[in-house]
């Protein structure tokens, strides 16, 4: 494992029956970075981060995180890692400082975690409110606040910004922009409004089909894109064309 | 970012997820209910029952417990069904999942929450019991040690249905299938033949004994082979995990 990169997948690979939903993934994800992961639904970007989150078992392959090995060091690498996967996962009946309150005590955190949290996703006014009694978006910051909660040297992020409006966009986008510097936190984030993770990420992941087509910064991306002739205007259309590519490739092969 | 296993802190934090789940009110009132069984029925037909020779506290086990203990398996079944509720109905469940913390731990936090709530209801029928007792019965002689034996016997019998209800409910994701088959086992297990030994160390079945149909040394065999059926939920859980992440 590279001494930079605090995440690597050696050929991680995930089928269900006869399905390939993330086949011989190779990441390396620099330590300190924002790492944006893009793919169209189901190139296998859920998957993966269930599997460096231990919810689902890889069929093979490894992966390496913070020097630790999966699943040798399962407990210790969860240790080191705030989650949001999918959708807000929460205790409903429970108010936002009863649910982070919770996660304090799992991760015997010091008492001024939770209003940390709080005051971090702007949660702090609503937090005796009941959870499921939450819009979509306070739900997904109540999502994030449970990710941020002590400062985890590693974030997994899938589709933050689901269910925010614009504000609540540039917040979230503001506020993980800000996570590797103020907390020296290594954020894999996940989502589809491309335009979003281009300003947010310093490497980009792009999959489809659970294969890797592109790993690397954004200039390395607009050389790839212009060796192949696709066009570079910005991430949308270059990450559209390689999509586009790859699923012809694809048809040609099956 | 510290972290820990948390073995020790589980029911604790178990306690907390309950808030405003009905859980306890639901222990509470369940038990009142299954006191007012003994009350009702010495208040009904006193004679029938002050009238038969022996022991008074047998004699109103034998005309009680049947119905008693159906209503505390239902508890059981309804207990083990909100636990996981509160789990799966906003997803809060992965999260605990994502937790540095053995799978295990869950399902041991919430065996332990619903074994202990299973005293609730017993200690309230119990005190109906010896109250019933008192008010109708002459005889009171040894009637606390005789409740207190019973009361703990009950409550290992009782723990095989609350493990294989918490293993059931942690399987299905939808409350209603869980509450229904758990509903279903209920029934079942009351028409199955009483005699068979076999029968009387199933759960949902094993409630229904009571602890003078047993000989001293026959009654530690029944609580140590329900114990072992405990730790055998608690396998199938383990095994039940591992299978389910290769699914998920």
């Amino acid at each position: 494992m590279s001494e930079m990169n605090i995440i690597e997948t050696q050929n991680l690979t995930k089928t269900y029956g006869d399905f390939t939903a993330v086949s011989h993934l190779n990441l390396h994800i620099k330590k300190g970075s924002v790492y944006g992961f893009l793919g169209p639904n189901g190139a296998g970007k859920s998957t993966t981060m269930k599997m460096l989150l231990g919810l689902a078992k890889p069929t093979s392959g490894s992966f390496h995180i913070n020097r630790k090995s999966y699943p040798k060091d399962r407990i210790a690498i969860l240790r080191d890692m705030g989650s949001f996967i999918e959708a807000p996962a929460f205790y409903g009946n429970l108010t936002g400082e009863e649910n982070l309150e919770i996660l304090r005590r799992i991760l015997q955190l010091p008492k001024s975690a939770v209003a940390d949290a709080l005051e971090l996703t702007g949660l702090t006014e609503h937090r005796k409110r009941q959870a499921k009694k939450y819009s979509l978006g306070m739900k997904q910051r109540l999502g994030l606040a449970g990710a941020l909660l002590g400062h985890p040297p590693i974030l997994i992020l899938d589709e933050p910004t689901n269910g925010l409006d614009p504000i609540g966009i540039h917040e979230i986008r503001t506020l993980v922009r800000s996570l590797p510097e103020k907390y020296d936190c290594t954020v894999l984030v996940s989502s589809h409004l491309l335009p979003e993770v281009e300003l947010m990420a310093d490497d980009f992941g792009i999959l489809n089909h659970g294969r890797l087509l592109f790993e690397g910064t954004m200039d390395a991306l607009k050389r790839t894109a212009e060796n192949a002739g696709l066009p570079t205007y910005n991430l949308e259309e270059t990450f559209l064309s390689l999509i586009d590519m790859d699923n012809r490739n694809r048809g040609e092969r099956i | 970012m510290s972290g820990t296993r948390v073995p020790f802190l589980q029911p604790f934090l178990e306690t907390r997820k309950l808030r405003r789940t009905g859980f306890c009110p639901a222990f509470l009132g369940g038990g009142l209910l299954g006191a007012l069984v003994p009350a009702v029925n010495m208040a009904v037909r006193a004679e029938s029952f002050t009238s038969q020779s022996g022991s008074p506290f047998r004699i109103l086990m034998d005309a009680n417990w049947q119905l008693m203990a159906q209503l505390n398996i239902f508890l059981v079944v309804c207990g083990a069904c909100i636990l996981y509720h509160t789990e799966y109905a906003d997803n809060g469940i992965q999260k605990a999942r994502s937790l540095p913390m053995r799978p295990l731990c869950l399902f041991l936090g919430k065996l332990t929450i619903l074994a202990v709530s299973c005293l609730l209801p017993l200690c309230i029928e119990a005190l109906s019991l010896l109250l019933c007792r008192a008010h109708w019965f002459s005889d009171s002689a040894g009637a606390g040690r005789q409740l207190l034996a019973g009361l703990a016997f009950e409550l290992v019998l009782l723990l095989p249905t609350a493990a294989a209800m918490l293993f059931l409910s942690s399987m299905c994701q939808n409350m209603w299938i869980s509450l229904g088959a758990g509903v279903i086992l209920v029934f079942f297990s009351s028409m199955l033949p009483q005699g068979s030994a076999a029968v009387a160390l199933m759960p949902f079945a094993s409630p229904y004994r009571m602890l003078h149909q047993f000989s001293g040394r026959e009654a530690l065999w029944m609580c140590a082979l329900c114990l072992g059926e405990v730790l055998l939920f608690c396998a199938a859980e383990r095994i039940y995990h591992n299978i389910r992440r290769c699914f998920s």
